[in-house]
C-alpha cells in the first residue's frame, strides 16, 4: 500500500510535468489550428534560460523562472513572425506550418548545441523533503505541482473572465465569425502563440531541477506532450490537464507490476487505442 | 634550343611544385562519433588533441600534417554508414576512427571492408565487434566480457552484496550487462528494470528499487544525465545503498549532474586521469588547457584512435598500404596516456589493468 501511494504521488508529479508541456501545444492547436512541432524546443529553452540565469548570473530560482517566461515568449513571438503567421495564411498553410515549425525547432536545437554543447547542466530548485504520511516527495516536486495548479487556474480565469480570453475562444470557434464581430484575429493568434511559448518556458524552468537540462530534452518532451494532447483531444485545455495527470499516474503505478520500460511503452499503446476507438480524443471541443 | 631549355626548366619547376604539394598534402583521417552527445564531443576533443600533438611535433610521413574529417554518426546505424561511405568514397580517406555504439560499429564494418579500409573503433563494447572476420578492424575499449570478469570479481570478493538490484538502459550494452549481472549473482538479484535511453524522470524507478531492499544497486547508463537522474531520484526517496555504475561510464560529469547524490558511486575503468606517466601528465595538462576540464575515458579513447593510427601510418611509411599499417598496429606495443597496450589477433586492445574508481568530494578518483 505504501508503495502504491508513493507511486501515485510520483505519478501526479510526473503527470503535471506532462500536462505543463502539453498545455501550450493544445492551446496553439485550439486557436491557430496548427501543430507547433517546435513546442518541445520552447520547453527546452525555458530550462536553458533558468539554468543560465541561476548558474551564470547567480540570481534566485524564482527570478530565473520569470526571465524564462519573458525570453521564451519573445522567441515564440519571433517564431510566429518568421515561421507561423506568414505560412499559416497561405492555402494549405496549416499543414505547411508542421514543416516550418519543425525546421525552426531544428534551428533552435542546433543553435543551442553549437553555443552550449551537449553537456547536461544541473540546477537546484527548492531543496528539502516533504512527508505526507509514508509518502515522500521533494520540495521542488511539490512546488512544481502547486505552480502547475496555479497556472491552470490562471489560464481558466484568463479564458473565462477577460476580453482576451473571450476573443481567444471566439477565434478558436471561427476565424470568420470573430472577424465579423470586430476581433483582430491575427493579433489574437499571435498573442496565443506567445502565451503558449511562455507556458512552455515556465514548464521547462519548473522541470529543469528535476531532470537536468540538455539540449535535446525538448524532443522527447514534445513527443510525450503530443501523445497527451491527442488523447485529451487536440485543442482541449481540460483534456491536456486530465490526460497529462492520468498518464503520469498510469505510468508510475504500472511500473510496480510491469517494469519501467513496459509502463512507458503502454502510454504509446493508449495513443493507438484512442485513435482507433475515439479519434477525436476524450475531451473534444472542451476549449470551445 | 632556347625553347627546349624553357620547356625543361618549366617541367622541372612544375615537378618541384607538384612534389612539394604532395609533401604538404595532409594525411586525412575520418572520425565518426555521435558528436552532439556529451560523450561523443568529449571523444572528438581527445582525437583533436592527438592530431594537434602530432602536428606540433612535425607531423608524419616526412612532415605531412594530420587532418581530421569529423562526421556525426548520431548513435544511428543509418547515419553511421552514411558518414563512413562519405568519408571513404567522397573524402578519399582510408581510415575510419571512433564511434561509441556497437550497433553503429556492426553496420559500418562491412562498408570499411568493401573499401579495403581500416577501422580503429574507440568505444563499442560488444564482444563480436572484433569478430567480423575482417582483419583490419581494431577496438580500443574493453569489452563487456572483459569488464564483467574484472568487475564481477571485485563485486563478489570485495563488495559482497546480499541483495542486488540492476537498472539498465534499453540498448545492447544495457541488456548485455543485465544478463551478466544475473549470471554473476543469480538469486541475489532481487530487482531489475530497463529504462528508455531518453527517459528523464526516474522517481517511479527509484521508488520501486527502494522497495526491493537491495543493498547494492548497479546502473548501466551511457549518459550522465540518466545515471545522475537515477542516483538523484534514489536520494530523493531517502534510499542510499551501495551504488555502482557498470565499468566505463563513471566520469566527472556524474558528480556535476547528480551533486551529493553521486558521492560513493563506484566503478572500474581502463583510464583515470591521475595515472602518473609522462605521456598522461602531458595529455591531462594540454586537455585541461584546451577544454578547461580534466579528461576521462572518452577523451583518452578518442585520443588513442588518432595517436595510434597516425603513428602506425608513419611507421609503415605509407598511407595507402592499409594492410601494412594494420600489421604495424598489431605488432607494436603502444604507449598511451592509460599505459601500455597491444592488440591481440582479432584486433582487441589489451590493457594492463582496470582501475577501481569512486566519486569522492565531487570528483572521480582511484578507489585503491
Amino acid at each position: 500500500m505504501e508503495l502504491l501511494l508513493q507511486q501515485i504521488a510520483n505519478g501526479l508529479s510526473l503527470g503535471m510535468a506532462y500536462a505543463l508541456v502539453a498545455l501550450g501545444l493544445t492551446l496553439v492547436f485550439g486557436v491557430l489550428h496548427v501543430v507547433n512541432f517546435a513546442h518541445g524546443e520552447f520547453y527546452m529553452l525555458g530550462a536553458l534560460v533558468t539554468v543560465l540565469v541561476v548558474k551564470s548570473l547567480g540570481l534566485p530560482y524564482i527570478v530565473a523562472l520569470l526571465v524564462a517566461i519573458v525570453l521564451v515568449s519573445a522567441v515564440a513571438w519571433v517564431m510566429d513572425i518568421v515561421a507561423v503567421s506568414p505560412v499559416a495564411r497561405k492555402p494549405g498553410g496549416d499543414q505547411i506550418v508542421l514543416v516550418s515549425t519543425y525546421a525552426a525547432g531544428l534551428i533552435i536545437v542546433e543553435t543551442v548545441l553549437a553555443a552550449i554543447g551537449p553537456t547536461p547542466i544541473a540546477v537546484s530548485g527548492f531543496s528539502g523533503i516533504v512527508h505526507f504520511g509514508s509518502v515522500v516527495l521533494t520540495m521542488h516536486r511539490v512546488f512544481m505541482f502547486a505552480a502547475g495548479i496555479v497556472m491552470i487556474c490562471g489560464l481558466y480565469m484568463l479564458f473565462a473572465r477577460t476580453n482576451f480570453g473571450r476573443s481567444l475562444r471566439a477565434v478558436a470557434q471561427s476565424d470568420y465569425a470573430a472577424k465579423v464581430v470586430g476581433i483582430d484575429v491575427e493579433r489574437i493568434k499571435t498573442l496565443t502563440f506567445v502565451l503558449a511559448g511562455g507556458i512552455a518556458g515556465l514548464a521547462g524552468g519548473l522541470i529543469a531541477p528535476i531532470i537536468t537540462f540538455n539540449a535535446t530534452m525538448g524532443l522527447h518532451a514534445g513527443i510525450h506532450a503530443f501523445v497527451v494532447v491527442v488523447i485529451g483531444s487536440m485543442g482541449s485545455i481540460p483534456g491536456a490537464v486530465v490526460c497529462g495527470l492520468s498518464l503520469g499516474m498510469i505510468e508510475s503505478v504500472l511500473s510496480i507490476f510491469l517494469g519501467q520500460h513496459v509502463a512507458a511503452t503502454l502510454i504509446y499503446s493508449l495513443l493507438l487505442v484512442t485513435l482507433f476507438v475515439r479519434p477525436q480524443g476524450l475531451f473534444q471541443g472542451a476549449l470551445r | 634550343m632556347k625553347t627546349y631549355k624553357k620547356l625543361v626548366a618549366g617541367a622541372l619547376l612544375a615537378s618541384a611544385l607538384v612534389s612539394q604539394a604532395v609533401a604538404q598534402e595532409a594525411v586525412k583521417l575520418g572520425v565518426i562519433f555521435p558528436t552532439r552527445t556529451i560523450i561523443g564531443e568529449q571523444a572528438v576533443h581527445g582525437a583533436e588533441l592527438a592530431a594537434k600533438q602530432i602536428n606540433d611535433a612535425g607531423g608524419i610521413l616526412d612532415g605531412r600534417m594530420v587532418e581530421l574529417i569529423v562526421y556525426d554518426s548520431n548513435f544511428s546505424a543509418v547515419d553511421g554508414v552514411s558518414a563512413a561511405q562519405r568519408l571513404l568514397t567522397q573524402d578519399g580517406v582510408k581510415y575510419i576512427l571512433g564511434e561509441i555504439s556497437s550497433t553503429v560499429a556492426f553496420a559500418v564494418i562491412p562498408v570499411v571492408e568493401s573499401e579495403e579500409a581500416l577501422a580503429m573503433l574507440a568505444m563499442p563494447k560488444h564482444p563480436d565487434v572484433t569478430n567480423s572476420g575482417y582483419e583490419n578492424v581494431f577496438r580500443l575499449n574493453s569489452t563487456s566480457q572483459i569488464d564483467a570478469a574484472s568487475f564481477g570479481k571485485y563485486l563478489t570478493e570485495t563488495v559482497k552484496p546480499e541483495k542486488v538490484a540492476v537498472l539498465v538502459q534499453n540498448d545492447d550494452i544495457g541488456l548485455t550487462s543485465l544478463e551478466q549481472m544475473k549470471q554473476l549473482f543469480g538469486e541475489k538479484v532481487v530487482f531489475s528494470d530497463i529504462f528508455d535511453v531518453k527517459q528523464a524522470d526516474f522517481s517511479a524507478l527509484a521508488t520501486n528499487v527502494r522497495a526491493s531492499g537491495a543493498d547494492l544497486v548497479c546502473v548501466t547508463a551511457a549518459n550522465p544525465e540518466q545515471s545522475g537522474g537515477v542516483f538523484r531520484s534514489m536520494a530523493d526517496v531517502g534510499y542510499s545503498p551501495k551504488r555502482c555504475l557498470l565499468p566505463g561510464y563513471l566520469n566527472n560529469d556524474l558528480p556535476d549532474v547528480a551533486g551529493a547524490a553521486a558521492e560513493g558511486v563506484f566503478s572500474q575503468d581502463v583510464y583515470i586521469d591521475t595515472i602518473d606517466s609522462e605521456l598522461n601528465n602531458t595529455f591531462v595538462k594540454e586537455y585541461l588547457a584546451a577544454q578547461g576540464k580534466v579528461p576521462g575515458k572518452p577523451e583518452v579513447l578518442g585520443f588513442e584512435t588518432v595517436w595510434i593510427v597516425a603513428k602506425a601510418i608513419d611507421a609503415a611509411g605509407s598511407y595507402d598500404d592499409v594492410s601494412k599499417v594494420a600489421k604495424v598496429i598489431r605488432d607494436t606495443q603502444w604507449e598511451s596516456p592509460r599505459g601500455k597496450l597491444r592488440f591481440n589477433e582479432i584486433g582487441q586492445a589489451l590493457t594492463e589493468k582496470l582501475y577501481n574508481t569512486v566519486v569522492k568530494d565531487g570528483r572521480v578518483v582511484r578507489a585503491d
